[in-house]
């Protein structure tokens, strides 16, 4: 299972951080992206998806492989 | 379709008493109509019609202004007035001062001013929580941030209130106590400009570079003015709001005394449901259809952001406060470009604000049940302690 933020869609709520802030990070104007490659550790996955229903934006892209 | 459903919708002052219940007869009722204040607009009440017109800016401006009525001037406010493409550098001068790196360097001085103040109102048993607590705590931490003398914010209260909180009924006022911020401001960047750099939102704004220009001294006002209308009642009102809630739900304010880690989605679910801002405003650049209705170009478009907030087809049970709500979208901070700037700080404010005055004073519960569960007016409690 992968993830990826559809940078033309956030606007750095920054909700990802609170729920995964092992998964996202932020850039130095608070727009998020994904760590390292995108790959979701399994115990990540209850967090990522906490992070997709709240993002406003709805810029949260799950993927299963 | 080519109808203008009308309704007598308002949504400021006492229509916020029962403003709950309005949108929910129009999301039942009227989801996208016509209102006749403020020089007529048109309202989206539904969660996905108000998503959809934030996205879409070229077709939603926000020329003349985002508020409806004015904030006291007819000048833009920078950034919140302005459309792409000049908003985008607008933004990102001030953006990195709000990231959750330096809201986290921030907060050490967040939560000391939230002590001190918590200390002072648990001094009698009766206190109004509103003014010696939900309100100066944001002022106080804005000073800080934007560089504004420290002794000066108990000065702001008073035009916040006639600038915000009078516009509706007396716009003179409003745009008199604008024009006296303009120029307290002004007199600020002339004094700093003869000062050494300091890396404050002030200090920020007077060296900025604007697509390789330097800003000029209207849009440095024009910006500074912004903030301040911006920053200062509206985390007054959402640290208020939850602690209205709490003072009249022993219950819930006890869980949280028991789990402080619930706090933060405590304060998400009382942003979504008792927010500052129940509304913002947008013109239409050309005609467009939203739900069956003809919006023409010129026409002005309130988005009414509570209402989206309470929609059943965004939320289960939309009117009940569940402080462990793990779905929770909302637009309190706005959604799209224009997106609050200062979402995440305003968010530790009143997640420390409540925590503090949580962790430091005994129970407390509400003594005057008439006070509104909006505004930044007084909050009063009594404080139960252990006999």
């Amino acid at each position: 299972m992968r993830v990826e933020v559809d940078s033309s869609k956030c606007q750095g709520h920054n909700r990802c951080m609170i729920f995964a802030p092992d998964v996202f990070e932020v850039d130095d104007y608070g727009f998020a992206t994904v760590r390292a490659d995108g790959e979701i550790p399994p115990e990540q996955i209850e967090a990522v998806k906490h992070a997709v229903v709240n993002c406003p934006e709805l810029a949260i892209i799950v993927r299963e492989d | 379709m080519n109808e203008r459903p009308v309704r007598d919708f308002d949504f400021h002052g006492a229509a916020l008493d029962t403003i709950f219940d309005t949108y929910k007869e129009l999301r039942e009722n009227c989801p996208v109509g016509w209102s006749d204040h403020y020089g007529g607009f048109w309202f989206l009440a539904k969660n996905e019609d108000i998503f959809n017109a934030e996205q879409d800016w070229a077709t939603f401006s926000v020329a003349p202004s985002m508020l409806l009525p004015a904030f006291g001037t007819d000048e833009p406010m920078i950034p919140i007035d302005i459309d792409p493409p000049v908003h985008s550098a607008y933004r990102k001068l001030l953006l990195p001062l709000f990231t959750p790196r330096a809201v986290d360097d921030l907060t050490p001085f967040v939560e000391q001013t939230a002590r001190d103040l918590a200390d002072e109102v648990g001094k009698s048993d009766i206190a109004d929580i509103g003014l010696g607590y939900a309100r100066p705590l944001p002022s106080i931490i804005f000073c800080t941030l934007v560089g504004y003398p420290q002794e000066d914010w108990y000065l702001f209260d008073e035009w916040v209130d006639r600038i915000i909180y009078g516009r509706d009924v007396n716009p003179a006022e409003s745009e008199k106590a604008g024009n006296e911020v303009r120029e307290y401001l002004w007199a600020l960047v002339e004094k700093r400009r003869q000062e050494p750099p300091k890396d404050d939102i002030t200090g920020r704004l007077i060296t900025a570079v604007i697509d390789g220009r330097p800003i000029t001294d209207e849009e440095i006002l024009n910006y500074a003015y912004l903030l301040f209308v911006a920053g200062l009642d509206t985390t007054a009102w959402a640290i208020r709001s939850s602690l209205w809630y709490l003072a009249r739900n022993p219950e819930d304010q006890e869980r949280l005394r028991r789990d402080p880690e619930l706090i933060s989605s405590a304060v998400e679910e009382f942003l979504r449901t008792l927010s500052p801002v129940q509304a913002m405003a947008r013109t239409a650049t050309k005609d467009v259809e939203v739900g069956g209705c003809p919006i023409k170009q010129g026409d002005r478009v309130v988005l009414a952001f509570g209402s989206g907030n309470r929609d059943e087809e965004a939320y289960a049970n939309p009117d009940e406060i569940v402080i462990d709500r793990e779905q929770n979208r909302h637009f309190a901070f706005g959604v799209g470009i224009h997106r609050c700037l200062g979402s995440n700080l305003g968010r530790r404010e009143v997640i420390v604000a409540v925590r503090e005055l949580l962790d430091r004073l005994p129970p407390f519960e509400a003594v005057n049940l008439d006070e509104p569960w909006h505004g930044v007016g007084p909050l009063t409690v009594r404080f139960k302690r252990e006999a």
